[in-house]
């Protein structure tokens, strides 16, 4: 029996954003939106459901008089994210 | 473009999704050699002036070729304002190395005072100590291995200086920076600039 993959993690531009910020302590909204090539609109909609999810946490502020938005991921986010590769390494190995 | 549609987006397309992101942010992180370059060269500059003046020249206030410190310490913090606005990630390596060379700077200073006190006629070996220590922790960080190996001679280097006279001192702590700091800094540059082309 397969593990259901979990639909915010499976998702182009989420997964995307997730793998991003597994990988560093935390991203400005415009490194996140030049790495994964997308729109700042579709962005800031995928963001916050991340953050609803409570995947990651998104910090507003000023910096130098402009709006500054990073993301980081939280534990809840590292326990999905490495749940969710467990999840797709089982459909891999049944595939071979 | 990249799009929000789950059509067709198989496990094999998720997983080669999640390598090219971490692909992507491995060669997107902050150039940092220059803070390398900039220490580096300043002591190797005040190691050489002071060897100059002393051995060469015969000036009995030597110890001025360290006035190329302050000069190396305003760069550095004109270097932090002119990049700040481009870190645009914060990495946990880039945090590791703040920490490291943050302690490394206060010990450097710390041993100043000492050695104003007691003399620093044996000031080189627990320099070139430090410069080992940083070097060989942030070559192993930043996966440098002409760092990590220069890091390394540095501590070969530190065992041979009590042996060599003060003013041959000053030449092996310039050998030491050169291996540590010039060598694998302008190695990284290189190494950086490569990835972002």
């Amino acid at each position: 029996m397969f593990k259901e993959l979990d639909p915010i993690l499976h998702s182009q531009l989420r997964l995307a954003v997730m793998s991003l910020l597994m990988s560093v302590k935390e991203a400005e909204f415009t490194f996140i939106r030049e790495k994964t090539n997308s729109t700042a609109g579709n962005l800031s909609v995928q963001v916050q459901k991340l953050k609803e999810s409570g995947y990651i946490d998104v910090n507003k502020q000023f910096k130098d008089n402009y709006p500054l938005t990073t993301c980081k991921v939280t534990p809840k986010g590292i326990e999905a994210f490495e749940n969710y590769v467990k999840a797709l390494q089982e459909y891999l190995q049944v595939g071979k | 473009m990249m799009s929000t549609s789950d059509k067709d987006f198989s496990p094999a397309e998720s997983l080669q999704l999640i390598r090219s992101m971490i692909e992507t942010t491995k060669t997107s992180i902050s150039d940092k050699s220059h803070f390398f370059l900039l220490w580096g060269w300043a002591t190797l500059v005040g190691c050489l002036l002071q060897y100059y003046l002393s051995v060469i020249a015969n000036y009995p206030r030597h110890y001025y070729a360290w006035f190329v410190t302050p000069v190396a310490l305003l760069l550095h913090f004109i270097f932090i304002h002119k990049y700040k606005k481009e870190d645009r990630v914060k990495t946990f390596i880039g945090e590791a190395m703040g920490f490291i060379w943050f302690i490394i700077g206060i010990s450097y200073l710390a041993l100043a005072i000492v050695f104003s006190k007691i003399g620093w006629q044996y000031c080189f070996p627990f320099y070139i100590l430090l410069y080992g220590i940083g070097t060989y922790i942030s070559g192993s960080l930043l996966k440098c291995k002409p760092m990590k190996i220069g890091g390394g001679i540095c501590l070969v280097l530190v065992a041979i200086a009590p042996f060599l006279h003060y003013s041959l001192q000053m030449l092996l702590a310039a050998f030491a920076i050169l291996i540590s700091y010039i060598i694998p800094g302008h190695l990284l540059r290189n190494q950086y600039r490569k990835q972002k082309i």
